[in-house]
């Protein structure tokens, strides 16, 4: 299929044509606005019923096909936490705190991006399988843990240098590395149990235990008006990004390049490896999407105890105001393609079994 | 009626700092606060818009004034360099002094 027909006709979906309306309506300064108890309920929502879908798929293919697919997304998860990292540090010259931040920031996950994922696919009349939603919430905290944890050990590491150099008490910095040192349990604990891993891991627990049958009641809520539901909480986003276009200016070209670069290449990765593990069309294209997404609401609540110094206007304003409309409007349907020519050429799949044997 | 003497501290901060300042709070054994959502614009631009972690929130508490310099001192110390945090101390009387 023509990427660019593609690129079309997903512009024309109501999700992102929605988006784009809330961005126009806050660039014209428009009192529209989603009343924030919605706002707040949305993405609850949202992650409840894809948590409900993937209990139920995941009763009829098993946890054991998921076990596999969850560790490689996890080890490619940090792999490119510390690619970003890398990059972000040595060509960005950002300083050690943002380019941790941006760098967790841009491994994690975004579950909006998720859920514009699904019903994307949903349009095209594809699935995906039922386990990514487990990956989904396995997948949340580990880039955090990663960053948090190594910006712990460059924090203890310069104070041990400047303890070395100064001899003398610098009591300021010391401190400073000990609240820091402690966090990290507190992180771990409240990024497991906040409310997005929460609700995403009680509703697969639900889905599993109530199967088909149990959710023909409730399907008029979770199924049907899933679509409904993000559009409305794509105005809400767009109004937000709207807000912050002018932002995007002290962003910076490198930060705007990688924002749409880094995706890319992690997306068009994580097709090909989900593609070589044998995963469907549907389910390649959903795990390359979470590598792509970049986290925007989840961040800012963790990044902003474990990580104070970075700025959050940075990587707030590249995963909600550049990444992810790339990531819903272009990437998704350019790793479609990429998907579909896979799975229907069987020639290919040789190739990235020897591009995924390099990896393993 | 007699009206006892106690400072009040106010802090205007964004929500994400609100739980540290009820850490540092906590550990000079103070219990008692009060905090609201507020908007507004100042050094870090409008806040208020958008995310609800982006939001701002005052914190109000009232205290002798033997801790105040240890909890400034605190607050001023740990997160004024990061956060978005304004704060300020005014005299207030209350009739319980046995309460703070």
């Amino acid at each position: 299929m023509d990427i660019l027909q593609l690129i079309q006709s997903n512009l024309l979906t109501p999700i992102i044509l929605f988006f784009l309306f809330g961005i126009i309506a806050a660039r014209i300064k428009s009192d529209l606005k989603i009343p924030e108890a919605i706002s707040e309920f949305l993405p609850i929502y949202l992650l409840a019923a894809i948590g409900l879908h993937g209990g139920i798929e995941m009763r009829n293919t098993g946890f054991e096909n998921m076990l596999v697919p969850m560790l490689v997304a996890i080890g490619l998860s940090l792999l490119f936490t510390l690619n970003h990292y890398q990059i972000l540090r040595r060509l960005g010259k950002f300083n050690i705190f943002d380019s941790y931040a941006l760098a967790s920031t841009y491994g994690a996950v975004g579950a909006v991006t998720f859920s514009v994922g699904l019903s994307f696919l949903k349009n095209q009349g594809v699935s995906s399988e039922g386990y990514i939603a487990a990956i989904l919430a396995v997948l949340e905290p580990v880039a955090f843990i990663l960053a948090i944890f190594l910006t712990n050990m460059a924090v203890s590491k310069q104070i041990k240098a400047k303890k070395r150099s100064f001899t003398s008490d610098d009591t300021s910095d010391i401190d400073v590395g000990i609240q820091n040192k402690t966090k990290l349990s507190q992180v771990l604990h409240e990024s497991v149990t906040g409310k997005a891993i929460v609700i995403l891991l009680g509703s697969i627990v639900i889905g599993y235990i109530i199967d088909e049958e149990g959710f023909s009641s409730i399907k008029i809520v979770f199924d049907e008006m899933f679509t409904g539901a993000i559009v409305i909480f794509m105005i809400e986003m767009g109004i937000i990004a709207g807000q912050r276009l002018d932002d995007i200016k002290k962003v910076g070209i490198f930060l705007t390049a990688f924002a749409i670069v880094m995706p890319t290449f992690n997306g068009i990765i994580g097709v090909l490896v989900a593609t070589a593990m044998g995963l469907s069309l549907g389910g390649a294209v959903m795990f390359g999407l979470l590598l792509a997404s970049a986290s925007f609401i989840a961040a800012p609540a963790v990044l902003r105890h474990a990580i104070p110094q970075a700025k959050p206007s940075l990587y707030i304003t590249s995963a909600l105001g550049i990444t992810f409309p790339y990531n819903i409007i272009v990437l998704l349907p350019i790793m479609f393609t990429i998907s579909s020519i896979l799975h229907t050429g069987e020639g290919s799949i040789d190739l990235f079994n020897y591009v995924i044997k390099n990896w393993i | 009626m007699k009206l006892y003497n106690v400072k009040l501290l106010t802090i205007t901060c964004e929500i994400l700092a609100q739980k540290n300042i009820i850490e540092i709070l906590k550990n000079h054994e103070i219990t008692g606060y009060t905090t609201y959502e507020v908007d507004g614009n100042g050094a870090r631009g409008l806040r208020g818009q958008g995310f609800k972690n982006e939001k701002n929130v005052k914190v109000e508490v009232i205290m002798r004034e033997e801790k105040l310099s240890d909890v400034i001192e605190e607050i001023s110390r740990t997160l004024f360099a990061n956060f978005a945090i304004v704060l300020y101390v005014s005299d207030v009387g209350v009739v319980r002094t046995e309460k703070f």
